[in-house]
């Protein structure tokens, strides 16, 4: 094997000697390759094969047919579920996404001070990151229920007749968006780690200056921390269309379909009524939705987001 | 440039034995895999079948024993026991749609599945060991599709009335016997009620499965699509259909019931088991669980509507072979021994499905067990997946209309809406 | 100063709270009796502690066997998954070349397709491969790098200043020795995140393992743990047991870890 090295690695010095400007232009695919090559290997084909798979009427079991674009016309014309659906993860989106935002970067600030003990506080806001899938549920029915739950027990404390959550049109969403936010450990550490990357010395000249907390967190840490925010909005959005395995466990999209997300949507016409190509087609339209947002937050970021490592080379 | 080959080296080999590694694994395990490679080629290798369920607990653990006994009586075989357990749908959709089914399946659903199955008929007709006169014969009904016999009945459950013995006996209640009707139910529902303690008379859920209520709709002189399975106008939206819907929907707005969720947590099974519901109507899957809970309860059948004879619907559970299967006579042995009484007298999780079983084990004579089988008398009606091939989309529009009611809408606003918007599927 | 420091007590122990009270529940609720579970108002100390529940579900079916299914496929998975993220984030942090943003925004769109509708493909591609049944759909993707680690990574490796690099290069080295001398160090508390984040995905991913595998030998932890929670009904106490039992090490390693992301490295590598 040391054989083989060397002498690779004595032609690509050759090479590198005789063609240097080759060798400059192919190092960065050298470094991205290996995403390229997984890219075509494992998620390009199923992409293409779901996208060709919304032109025709496939239900999974039985025969396939080619219907042109009357998947896509039967949900804009014909499906009341589409819309429903769709203004149901709009208001999730638009509720769960800032809120999400802004309580990560709250509780990582919170984390990110020199007190004792708080390996231990990191840890314990963690934790509900770590719990899986069907506990999860069971905890949040636990939580929610209306006669039997925890959190009306509390509120029956402070006088407050809490509602039926989960069998309250009006408050079902609102109680996904607590269940979505209890979980938010992600963000948070990605936030807590973005904090720690400012450099203390910016924070020490503005005291200097004279310069008060809030000026600091305005003038320092959040446009220091802005590309950190640029990728937990994306991520944030990207989450929030796809919000599907809450809703699945814990209200099966009702009450009354308030909770009957778009991505809920599409599991069902694959999962449930074996409709795949009309499920690829919706899975498509949400796909521009949300590639067009991205689009969006990123041509805007060029006014917000700092690179420290762009700046310096202007 | 050293480094990077050098680099790149460590992680091909990374990868080559994280490859390596994993073929090795499938080595080690004898078997060939459920790949489109496997079975008889290899001769001296073993035949794998694959069996998928979507049972878990005692009952997944069950059915491993029977595929263990299989595996003894015949050599050479193995069963590979695949618990899908509430990832059926999804699994199996996903095998089918890759044209790599499991060989032999657990099944409810013929009239979504049918078409990638294999039917049975002929399978029956040569066969004299399976002893077909032996199994109650409604329960066929439930897995033939266009007089095709698809699956073999391995288990099933009427609905009856649990009533809690305790909370009966504390509020003075007589408790409910056979015969008693719909005014008796609500009289005793209001009787058990005390809000302050969070204790109601009976518990629905707030989005039944409509199949589950299709028993009280049937009692009613009531259905959901008429028996050609070509209508529902007239059907869904009578008013024998909206009057047992709004009956249960204005047992929660009169706060004799409460709403119990649906999606296994807070389930009327938890809440029953609290000892805050008096009377919780379901299958036999939760009756194992209240023993255990150490709950002082009876069972009762379903009330009548105003001595209108009373109906109840049956939940199946079937067996089935994949069209694809490569190894159909194997997968056909299987079934048998899989259906027999020996091994049918093994499931304690359901009601077993052969009278011979019914007859040696008493359980029918057991009172807690009797409402069961008088409500097999009972359960004649076909339900209505099996009558419209498109049922499950207009179970959507139906289901969301019976949630309503249950909120406290109004049932025949909704139920005519909900044939309104179902008319497409139905070619009227 | 000092009332500062007990209102930030306060609300550090307030929010601790509001996270430990569901995770107490599901602990009390591991060794309850079946006849305490489901009380109202709840019983937070249960009378009966029954100890036994975690052994009767543990072994209820070979979990043993899971865990170490689970073992595999999250060390695999994560170390691949640190080697290759950080290699791409590097490329598309610190090069410009023709294509690149393209490319990009390929990658962010690869995350914005459902996994409903790609999952039947991809099983169809593995089952053609003869991966179906093994642990490969779940090892060996996570080889070519995933695009929330990569735009993750990519996003700290921009906010090193690029004088790190000019310098080094005057020095003599190539870019994978910037990657590996001057970026990776400064890294450590992003690409531990990576760790974080690859780990519990793995360790917690049900729906992979659920269409990947078959064999119960080939099971992982969160697919037993599924088989509490049949069609019909649910055994609750086994569920938080293994629930319980399943999250402990996740916890444990975040617990070691957690400090490496708040470690001042971003100083020292200014210095040095």
């Amino acid at each position: 094997m040391s054989t083989e090295i060397s002498t690779n690695v004595s032609k690509q010095t050759v090479l590198q000697t005789k063609k240097k400007f080759k060798w400059g232009s192919i190092i960065p695919f050298l470094f991205i390759s290996p995403w390229v090559i997984g890219f075509f290997a494992f998620t390009f084909g199923p992409l293409l094969f779901s996208l060709v798979i919304s032109f025709f009427n496939w239900p999974i079991v039985g025969e396939t047919k080619f219907v042109g674009f009357q998947n896509y016309i039967e949900m804009f014309t014909n499906d009341p579920y589409f819309w429903s659906s769709l203004a149901v993860t709009v208001k999730f989106a638009v509720l769960f996404v800032p809120f999400n935002l802004i309580i990560a970067l709250f509780l990582a600030i919170l984390l990110n001070q020199k007190v004792k003990a708080m390996s231990a506080f990191r840890t314990i806001f963690y934790l509900p990151s770590v719990i899986s899938g069907v506990a999860l549920a069971m905890i949040w029915a636990w939580v929610f229920s209306g006669e039997y739950g925890i959190l009306n027990y509390f509120l029956s404390f402070v006088g407050i007749n809490g509602p039926d959550w989960l069998n309250d049109p009006n408050w079902a969403l609102v109680a996904m968006v607590i269940a979505s936010l209890w979980g938010q450990g992600t963000m948070m550490l990605i936030f807590l780690a973005g904090l720690k990357n400012i450099p203390q010395n910016l924070y020490e000249a503005a005291s200097i200056d004279g310069a008060g907390k809030v000026t600091k967190f305005f003038k320092i840490t959040i446009p220091m921390l802005s590309p950190i925010i640029l990728f937990n909005l994306i991520m944030t959005i990207i989450a929030a269309f796809q919000q599907l395995t809450l809703a699945l466990v814990l209200t099966g999209g009702g009450p009354l379909r308030s909770t009957y997300f778009y991505a809920m949507y599409v599991y069902e016409n694959a999962f449930k009524y074996f409709k795949m190509g009309y499920s690829s087609a919706n899975a498509w339209f949400m796909f521009i939705i949300v590639l067009g947002l991205t689009f969006i937050v990123f041509k805007s970021s060029t006014m917000w987001v700092y690179y420290e490592g762009e700046m310096k080379n202007k | 440039m050293k480094k990077i080959v050098a680099f790149m080296t460590v992680f091909l080999l990374a990868l080559s034995v994280v490859l390596a590694g994993c073929s090795n694994n499938d080595l080690a395990s004898g078997t060939s895999d459920g790949n489109s490679d496997s079975g008889d080629k290899k001769s001296n290798e073993k035949v794998t079948l694959r069996f998928a369920t979507w049972d878990s607990g005692e009952a997944l653990k069950l059915q491993q024993e029977i595929a263990k006994k299989f595996e003894a009586e015949n050599p050479g075989v193995k069963v590979q026991v695949e618990p899908y357990s509430d990832g059926f749908d999804q699994k199996l959709a996903a095998s089918f749609g890759a044209k790599n089914p499991p060989d032999v399946m657990y099944m409810w659903n013929y009239t979504e599945y049918y078409k990638s199955l294999e039917p049975l008929d002929h399978f029956i007709e040569q066969d004299s060991e399976i002893n077909i006169d032996d199994f109650y014969e409604g329960l066929f009904n439930y897995s033939s599709v266009n007089n095709q016999t698809y699956g073999l009945p391995l288990g099933f459950t009427t609905h009856v009335v649990y009533y809690n013995k305790d909370l009966f006996d504390k509020a003075g209640v007589p408790y409910p016997k056979d015969g008693w009707t719909v005014e008796d139910f609500k009289e005793k529902a209001e009787k058990l009620t005390n809000v302050d303690k969070r204790q109601y008379g009976f518990g629905v859920e707030a989005e039944p499965d409509p199949y589950d209520i299709q028993g009280y709709v049937w009692s009613n002189g009531g259905s959901f699509i008429s028996p050609d399975g070509k209508k529902i106008e007239g059907y869904m939206n009578s008013p024998e259909t909206v009057g047992a819907i709004q009956m249960l929907g204005d047992l929660v707005k009169d706060k004799k019931a409460v709403l119990v969720g649906g999606n296994k947590q807070q389930s009327g099974d938890d809440i029953f088991k609290a000892g805050k519901i008096a009377m919780y109507e379901s299958g036999i899957w939760p009756l194992k669980g209240y023993q255990e809970a150490g709950i002082n309860f009876g069972t009762v059948e379903i009330p009548s509507f105003d001595g209108k004879p009373v109906k109840g619907i049956i939940n199946t559970s079937a067996i089935s072979m994949a069209k694809d299967s490569k190894n159909k006579d194997l997968a056909w042995e299987f079934i048998k021994f899989f259906v027999s009484p020996e091994a049918i007298k093994m499931r304690t999780s359901d009601l077993p499905v052969r009278k011979s079983v019914v007859q040696e084990t008493k359980v029918a004579e057991d009172p807690l067990y009797e409402p069961f089988y008088t409500m097999l008398e009972r359960s004649s009606d076909t339900p209505a997946f099996l009558l419209n091939e498109n049922w499950s989309e207009v179970k959507r529009n139906l289901s969301l209309a019976i949630n309503a009611t249950m909120l406290g809408k109004d049932a025949e606003k909704y139920l005519n809406k909900a044939v309104k918007d179902s008319k497409k599927f139905l070619k009227e | 100063m000092k009332f500062g420091k007990s209102l930030n007590y306060t609300i550090l122990i307030g929010f601790s709270i509001l996270f430990l009270a569901p995770f107490f529940w599901m602990v009390t609720t591991a060794v309850k009796t079946p006849d305490e579970i489901y009380l109202f108002p709840p019983k937070w100390i249960p009378s009966d502690i029954q100890f036994g529940n975690f052994m009767k579900a543990w072994t209820i079916q070979p979990f043993n066997t899971f865990l170490m299914n689970s073992v595999i496929v999250t060390a695999l998975s994560t170390i691949g998954q640190l080697i290759s993220s950080s290699l791409v984030a590097y490329g598309f942090a610190r090069f410009t070349f023709k294509g690149r943003d393209f490319l990009f925004m390929v990658l962010l769109a690869t995350m914005m397709i459902p996994w409903e509708v790609t999952m039947i493909p991809l099983y169809m591609e593995f089952n053609y491969l003869g991966w179906i049944n093994t642990l490969k759909p779940l090892i060996v993707p996570s080889f070519f790098g995933a695009p929330f680690f990569i735009f993750l990574l990519r996003q700290f490796i921009m906010t090193i200043p690029k004088e790190l690099d000019e310098a080094a290069k005057i020095d003599g080295a190539n870019h994978f020795q910037i990657y590996s001398r001057i970026c990776m160090p400064i890294m450590v508390p992003p690409l531990i995140l990576v760790a974080v984040f690859q780990i519990l995905g793995s360790w917690n991913d049900y729906l992979g393992p659920l269409i990947f595998l078959n064999d119960q030998s080939k099971y992982t932890l969160t697919l037993g743990l599924s088989q509490f929670r049949g069609m019909f009904g649910v055994d609750m106490e086994s569920i938080m047991a293994v629930t319980f039992l399943i999250c402990l090490p996740p916890l444990i390693l975040f617990f070691i870890a957690q400090r490496y992301i708040v470690e001042e490295v971003m100083d020292s590598g200014l210095k040095g």
